[in-house]
């Protein structure tokens, strides 16, 4: 801008031309910082996205969870448990940890065999396809704002740990 | 009380934003404008009340965005530079005549939006015939013919 225009005028108006370049500044930042949150979010950073999808896998390889890493409170998500076991012999699943306490779970396919509680854990029973795998499907809701743990345990040996942060 | 702590933090948030926004934004509504507005509306209606449809929480809402508001019009009333800040300025892209170009830029003024506020507020036909065009606070453009 040349040093004319730069100037604050006093008639008719009062000016204050620096205070008034920050404002011009601050508005140009803040339309970038706007760019890089919406790329942001449609990458993922805030749910939904590929930076938000996660898999975790046992150890053992015979449980895998997959979860959304970030997400926000008050939205829906989906969570996918598969759990490898014997063809035909039911498995069993165990939900823990303080994710499974404060989240809802709004539907759950297919219907376990059994389920009962353990503790503060959940524990399901499911029947396996012919391949030896079972797949259990949730729906869930969050309130809560935060992060959460959580494990999914199929006998002593197999646990698939996760957590989920949780905007507001 | 996370009703409250919502609206605080909603009011906060869209302050910010329509700061960066910029003044232009909200003045000489054209139809899109006007449907943007309400679609945004309708978006921090959902945040403020979740899912919570009960008189209290709409009450203690409103209530919250009130005191602030007043609240902070208050304030600007005690301190000159606070007011500044929040307000911001006016500011000339016409002077005797002569479009500051730098100046409109920066506004994200047109030419042609500085003459359409001089036809329609003053029946004014040429650049010429300007003596100071001003950007208000509120994002206005007024006019001041030449003698």
């Amino acid at each position: 801008m040349d040093n004319d225009e730069l100037s604050s005028r006093h008639h008719p108006v009062e000016e204050n031309m620096r205070m008034q370049q920050r404002v011009w500044r601050f508005e140009r930042l803040g339309w970038y910082a706007l760019v890089v949150i919406v790329s942001l979010g449609l990458a993922g950073l805030f749910g939904n996205g590929p930076l938000s999808d996660g898999r975790s896998i046992s150890a053992d390889g015979r449980v895998q969870v997959d979860y959304q890493r970030i997400s926000r409170s008050g939205t829906q998500d989906n969570l996918r448990i598969s759990v490898r076991g014997t063809p035909g012999t039911p498995v069993t699943v165990e939900l823990d940890g303080g994710f499974f306490r404060h989240v809802s779970i709004q539907t759950l396919q297919p219907e376990p065999q059994v389920s009962r509680s353990r503790g503060q854990a959940l524990l399901f029973e499911l029947g396996t396809s012919e391949d030896g795998v079972a797949t259990l499907y949730l729906t869930l809701h969050s309130e809560s704002v935060g992060r959460l743990k959580g494990v999914v345990r199929s006998g002593p040996a197999s646990a698939a740990a996760f957590s989920t942060f949780f905007f507001p | 009380m996370d009703s409250i702590l919502r609206a605080a933090g909603m009011y906060v948030a869209l302050m910010l934003l329509f700061r960066v926004a910029g003044r232009r934004s909200l003045s000489d509504l054209t139809t899109f404008d006007f449907v943007l507005l309400l679609i945004i509306g309708e978006a921090t209606q959902q945040a403020l009340l979740g899912d919570d449809f009960s008189f209290i929480n709409a009450m203690l809402v409103i209530a919250t965005l009130i005191v602030l508001d007043v609240g902070l019009s208050l304030a600007k009333l005690n301190s000159r530079p606070l007011a500044r800040l929040l307000d911001g300025h006016a500011t000339l892209v016409v002077e005797h005549g002569r479009f500051l170009h730098q100046r409109m830029r920066r506004a994200r003024l047109t030419e042609d939006d500085i003459l359409e506020s001089a036809r329609d507020s003053q029946g004014l036909e040429r650049v010429e015939q300007i003596k100071f065009a001003v950007v208000e606070r509120n994002g206005k453009i007024s006019i001041i013919p030449q003698e």
